[in-house]
């Protein structure tokens, strides 16, 4: 809607709302700083040199980094395929999208209690064992970091999945049928032309699944053991329970920097992977 | 590659797409078992879950408190995210992209911290424990979302009809709400019921901003599964499912998904 009339600035106080949702959200995080470099009344690292200086706390950040790079990469594996059967399947799209869709938009208390129900010592799966004599005692599938990489590897495919059929809808066919043309097979053209296009949507996959993951809250606790602590699961107990702000917010930041770096890495190597011209 | 592969490559595709309605498709089922838990064989099928979890006033409450915060965030950030889009678009001024990246910001925070950010603000302001507090984190969170639809929409109206009716002689308040609204509506609908679906849905943030006065749904379902995995659990959960589910099939009605796999044009 370009239009070579100039509008008025008065048209400037549409932006007052955005602005003060804008506002609020900055505000936000500058307490957020306030509250983790000023404990009591006077300024101090003491949050910080504790997650510093204490084992059990390194182990939960290593465990948090840990488990969702695992899940980041789970999940743009196993999505690839679906999105590939999706951008395959132009007249089912439709359909097959709403089966991606409404898994990805139903609460994930919701899904993840259905793991529970599944994975669980007395759940169907291990029922269903038992049942045919395949186990004598439940396997221990969840309480541990297994449930946990499970559940949220199941609750951030479907981000992977849109991310990566959004860039192969870009792909223009012509050039499939080009490597066909010359002579390339099915497997062949996917690996020379497809897969390396299709490359910047796996890597915004990974970029999403690993900061969605590093920030869990609801699956880790409910999937993982009460000693399998994340580090979402930590703040959150802090706030809830301890009323430790100033704790919290030192956590919150420190998830923080560790997201970026870990989205900086990630970068890093999609430049090393992608060829400039197709990103 | 020979058709066979092929087929069982197409096969194995379409397991792991059903994998993705698993648990939800479970839970649906154990909802209607009238032992409450799914085994295999299955037994007798009831309803008393669901007749169980509509009698119980906690439930009714929560499912009333979340279907109201939804309809109000939606709304509110669909017409918050509207009217700065509008602004933006006409207006172009030099800081925009500085601006979008601004309104983009939370998605780059991960939720455990958005949380405490924003418990943090809310406290200050004595909102925490309030469905207020609830309603402004949830524009806060969801209007992201609300603003990339409206944006697209709002690119793809042509700029001659814009120029032909200021030259007619139509002032900006008919221009905005008469040419520009009703142009960009298909943008408004995927705004209003995408942010509706997520503030309905969402747990990690407002598991945050809950109280004895307030809680909504799909936090006092996470609540109820602490405390003791009720099979009352399984008929709220579908009937969440369902209202989602509504959802989105309005949205493939009206609108289309294609919104969701499009690539950002701007």
């Amino acid at each position: 809607m370009r239009s070579t009339t100039s509008a008025p600035k008065s048209l400037g106080w549409l932006l007052l709302p955005a602005l003060l949702v804008l506002a609020l959200f900055l505000g936000s995080v500058a307490l957020l700083l306030f509250h983790a470099f000023w404990v009591k009344d006077g300024f101090s690292l003491i949050y910080f040199r504790q997650i510093l200086d204490r084992a059990d706390y390194h182990e939960v950040f290593l465990r948090t980094v840990s488990i969702s790079s695992i899940v980041a990469v789970a999940s743009a594996v196993l999505a690839y395929p679906i999105a590939l059967l999706l951008w395959r399947l132009p007249r089912w799209r439709n359909l097959l999208l709403v089966i991606v869709l409404v898994p990805w938009l139903v609460s994930l208390v919701v899904r993840t209690y259905g793991w529970l129900v599944i994975l669980g010592p007395k759940g169907f799966l291990n029922e269903t064992l038992k049942w045919a004599g395949v186990i004598q005692s439940p396997l221990p599938l969840i309480f541990n970091d297994l449930g946990v990489v499970i559940g949220l590897t199941h609750v951030l495919m479907p981000f992977a999945v849109i991310a990566t059929l959004s860039v192969l809808l870009q792909i223009d066919n012509r050039l499939e049928e080009a490597s066909e043309s010359l002579g390339a097979g099915g497997f062949e053209t996917w690996r020379r032309v497809v897969l390396p296009l299709s490359l910047p949507g796996v890597f915004t996959g990974l970029g999403i699944t690993f900061l969605t993951s590093m920030g869990a809250i609801v699956t880790p606790i409910l999937l993982g053991g009460i000693r399998q602590k994340m580090a979402g699961t930590q703040i959150y107990q802090e706030v809830v329970y301890n009323f430790n702000m100033s704790k919290a917010s030192a956590w919150a930041i420190c998830l923080l920097l560790l997201s970026g770096l870990g989205l900086a890495l990630l970068r890093m190597l999609e430049a090393a992977l992608v060829p400039k011209a197709d990103r | 590659m020979n058709a066979p592969i092929l087929r069982l490559g197409r096969a194995a595709s379409f397991a792991l797409l059903l994998f993705l309605p698993l648990p939800i498709v479970v839970i649906g089922a154990t909802s209607f078992a009238a032992a409450g838990y799914l085994k295999f064989p299955p037994g007798e099928l009831s309803l008393r879950w669901y007749a169980e979890a509509a009698t119980d006033p906690r439930w009714i409450e929560a499912f009333g408190t979340s279907l109201g915060i939804a309809a109000v965030v939606s709304v509110l950030v669909t017409a918050i995210a509207f009217a700065g889009a509008y602004a933006c678009h006409r207006l172009r001024p030099r800081w925009l992209p500085a601006f979008e990246l601004a309104v983009m910001s939370p998605l780059f925070f991960p939720h455990a911290a958005l949380g405490v950010a924003l418990v943090n603000v809310l406290a200050m302001a004595g909102y925490l424990g309030s469905a207020t507090g609830i309603v402004i984190a949830h524009i806060v969170c969801t209007l992201p979302f609300a603003w990339r639809p409206i944006v697209v929409a709002l690119q793809r109206i042509d700029g001659e009809i814009v120029e032909a009716a200021s030259l007619l002689g139509a002032d900006e308040r008919r221009i905005a709400l008469g040419i520009a609204l009703p142009l960009a509506r298909s943008g408004l609908v995927t705004a209003l019921l995408f942010s509706f679906i997520i503030s309905f849905d969402e747990v990690t943030i407002t598991m945050f901003l809950t109280g004895p006065q307030v809680t909504t749904l799909p936090v006092q379902i996470y609540a109820f599964i602490q405390e003791n995995a009720s099979p009352v659990l399984a008929a709220i959960s579908t009937a969440t499912v369902v209202v989602t589910l509504m959802v989105v099939m309005l949205l493939e009605r009206l609108i289309g998904l294609e919104f969701f796999v499009a690539h950002d044009p701007a």
